[in-house]
């Protein structure tokens, strides 16, 4: 019969102890999340689906009744779901934009929204297809009375841009606070508010003629 | 008996009453849901079973459109059959992600203690490895010992 001596018995201790630690070192790591830098991704794309061919022959001028297709989009990598709202508002050149370091949104009109729960790492990209449905000259100024987005037309009382030009359409990223418990410009994370938007430049010059 | 009839239908009706809800009861609603979808996320729910919450989740939010798309008064009828359709499919969600909360803490802790058990079975595993390695070593190295030979130079 083998007897264990007093030293090899005190090894085998020293070596189950450590074994111990390190074995319940790799569990702790195994079953503890890691935290996860908190974002959202916003994008527009072109009628093919990539950053290029934002507009009908690469006209930056829109007629009125012209469809031009994008892809708006948004993935989450908040860690959790998220109801995400997308508002599209009308500006021109000298509306403000949405402030980063502020985190306040733009105070261009309203068109319309789009709203969506999503999950994270999850990606929701929708069609954008819009068009000026209508338009008229004010005092050397062109103002957009109409605008179709996606089949349905919103009425504007939006801003005028001198001779057409300069108009925007400005995508900004919405999501649902919790602990405000409402829909806030941007989100939080890390004890700040983060902001995502995007603005798209365009010309209504030939829309009246 | 019509005074029995007329108890149970009274009866019957209570729970509608209570239910009942307007549009604009509805927005904060959402964000409760989505408070208890975060909770049943916390408990370490699957990808899989929170997605199955957010189709539901959408399809009341599309609801939810539609019926603020509702606002002539003759549309109030419909309006509130698509509220009411909303309100039963929040409900749906929050029973389904508190049953899931409880369901996924219950797992996630059931699978921290097998893991932390599997560590220690780990360690006596190798423990007993090491005490085996090093039993045949000291065997082979006296076997060793005992096989040299002693040669004069």
């Amino acid at each position: 019969m083998n007897v264990i001596s007093s030293q090899n018995r005190r090894t085998l201790i020293a070596v189950l102890i450590t074994l111990l630690v390190v074995c319940e070192v790799i569990a702790y790591v195994a079953t503890t999340p890691r935290p996860q830098e908190k974002f959202f991704q916003l994008y527009v794309l072109g009628a093919k689906r990539m950053a290029a061919d934002y507009y009908p022959n690469n006209d930056t001028d829109i007629r009125l009744g012209e469809s031009v297709h994008w892809y708006v989009g948004v993935t989450d990598n908040m860690g959790n779901v998220q109801l995400v709202v997308i508002r599209v508002k009308l500006g021109n050149q000298t509306i403000p934009s949405p402030n980063d370091t502020q985190a306040t949104p733009s105070p261009a009109p309203l068109v319309t929204e789009f709203s969506r729960f999503i999950q994270n790492n999850e990606t929701w990209e929708f069609p954008f297809v819009w068009q000026i449905v209508n338009a008229v000259p004010v005092d050397g100024s062109t103002r957009i009375l109409e605008l179709a987005i996606n089949d349905e037309t919103f009425e504007l009382q939006g801003p005028s841009a001198r001779d057409g030009y300069n108009f925007r359409l400005i995508i900004e990223l919405w999501t649902w606070d919790v602990e405000s418990a409402a829909v806030q410009f941007g989100w939080q994370a890390d004890g700040e508010r983060r902001v995502a938007w995007l603005q798209l430049w365009f010309n209504a010059t030939t829309s009246l003629r | 008996m019509v005074a029995v009839l007329a108890i149970m239908s009274f009866v019957a009706m209570q729970p509608s009453m209570v239910k009942s809800q307007t549009i604009e009861t509805l927005e904060p609603r959402f964000g409760q849901t989505l408070a208890l979808v975060h909770q049943a996320e916390s408990a370490g729910a699957t990808s899989t079973e929170i997605g199955a919450l957010v189709v539901l989740l959408n399809n009341a939010l599309e609801l939810y459109g539609d019926a603020l798309k509702l606002t002539a008064p003759d549309e109030g009828q419909r309006r509130a059959e698509l509220v009411a359709q909303v309100d039963q499919i929040l409900m749906t969600v929050e029973n389904r992600a508190a049953d899931l909360t409880a369901l996924a803490s219950q797992r996630s802790y059931t699978n921290r203690v097998l893991t932390y058990m599997w560590g220690a079975i780990a360690a006596v595993l190798g423990t007993i490895l090491y005490a085996f390695t090093m039993s045949f070593y000291r065997k082979y190295r006296v076997k060793r010992t005992f096989q040299m030979r002693v040669t004069r130079k």
